[in-house]
C-alpha cells in the first residue's frame, strides 16, 4: 500500500516538474515571437532604404543620423552598411527560426509526456481504490 | 513605419467545421478570432496615420515649393521655441528614409517621394482591410453558431 502512495508522489513530483518545464517552453516561444517581431519590421525598414538609395544617382547626398549629428555619407558605403544590415538581420531570423523549430518539438514532445505520466497516475489511483 | 507583419499561422476554418464543435472549442475559436480582429483593426489604425503624416508632409512641401528664397521665417528650435531666420535654397530638402539615413533631393523628388510612400502605405491598407473583413466576418459566424448551440443545450420552454 505504501509503495503504491509513494509511486503516487513520485508521479506528482514529476508532473509538477514536467508543468514547469512546459511553462518555462512556453515563455520561451513567446519570447522568440517577439524577437522575431522586432527582427522583421527592422528588415522591412532596411529594404525599403535600400530601394531609395539604389534610386539615387551616383552624386546625391546621402546623411546618417549618429546620435545629434547628421554626418555625411558615401553612396556606396551607405549602400554596403544596409545590405550588412540586411544580411545580418535575416541570417538573425533564420537562427530564430531552427530555435522555435526545435522549442516547438520540445513543448510536443513534454506535452506528450506529462500525458503518459497523467494516465499513469490515474491508473495508479484507480488501482488503490479498487484495493 | 507602418509595415505588414507576417501573421501567425493562417487557419481556414469552414462553416461545416464549427458545426462539429463542442462549446468550448467554439469559443476559443470566435475568441481568437476576435483578438485577430482587434490587432488587425490597430495596423489599419497606424497605417491611416501614417498617411495622414506623409499627405501632411506633402503639402508642408508644396506650400514650401511656392516660397521665395531670402523670405522671413521663424525656425523652430524647440517645441516652444522659435527663432526668425530667412529662406535659403527651397529646392534642396531632407528626406528621412528610414533607419537614420538622410538623403538630399530636390523640392519635385521630395514631392515624388511623398507620393510613393501614400501609394505604397494606401495599396497596405487595402490589402490589411481585405484580411481584416474576412477575420471580421469568420469571428461573426462563430458568435453566431455559439449562440445557436447555447440556445440548443439550454432550450427555453
Amino acid at each position: 500500500m505504501s509503495s503504491s502512495s509513494t509511486a503516487l508522489r513520485d508521479l506528482q513530483s514529476d508532473l509538477e516538474n514536467k508543468a514547469n518545464d512546459l511553462s518555462k517552453l512556453q515563455k520561451d516561444i513567446a519570447k522568440n515571437h517577439q524577437v522575431r517581431k522586432k527582427y522583421t519590421i527592422q528588415l522591412g525598414e532596411n529594404e525599403l532604404v535600400l530601394k531609395e538609395l539604389d534610386l539615387l544617382k551616383e552624386d546625391a547626398n546621402v546623411y546618417k543620423l549618429i546620435g545629434p549629428v547628421l554626418v555625411k555619407q558615401d553612396l556606396a558605403e551607405a549602400n554596403a552598411n544596409v545590405r550588412k544590415r540586411i544580411e545580418y538581420i535575416s541570417a538573425e531570423l533564420k537562427r530564430l527560426d531552427s530555435s522555435l523549430q526545435d522549442l516547438e518539438e520540445k513543448q510536443h514532445s513534454k506535452r506528450e509526456a506529462i500525458l503518459k505520466v497523467q494516465q499513469r497516475s490515474q491508473s495508479l489511483q484507480a488501482g488503490k481504490a479498487k484495493a | 513605419m507602418a509595415s505588414s507583419r507576417g501573421g501567425g499561422s493562417q487557419q481556414v476554418i469552414r462553416t461545416g467545421d464549427m458545426e462539429k464543435m463542442s462549446l468550448d472549442q467554439l469559443k476559443a475559436v470566435k475568441e481568437q478570432a476576435d483578438i485577430e480582429v482587434n490587432l488587425l483593426q490597430d495596423s489599419l489604425n497606424n497605417i491611416r496615420a501614417a498617411t495622414g503624416r506623409l499627405e501632411n508632409a506633402s503639402a508642408a512641401l508644396h506650400d514650401l515649393s511656392l516660397r521665395p528664397q531670402g523670405k522671413k521665417m521663424l525656425v523652430p528650435l524647440t517645441a516652444s521655441l522659435y527663432v526668425p531666420g530667412t529662406l535659403d535654397d527651397a529646392d534642396k530638402v531632407l528626406v528621412d528614409i528610414g533607419t537614420g539615413y538622410f538623403v538630399e533631393k530636390t523640392m519635385a523628388e521630395g514631392k515624388d517621394y511623398c507620393e510613393r510612400k501614400i501609394n505604397l502605405l494606401k495599396s497596405n491598407f487595402d490589402q490589411l482591410i481585405e484580411v481584416a473583413s474576412k477575420k471580421k466576418t469568420l469571428a461573426d459566424e462563430a458568435g453566431l453558431i455559439l449562440q445557436a448551440k447555447l440556445k440548443q443545450s439550454s432550450p427555453s420552454s
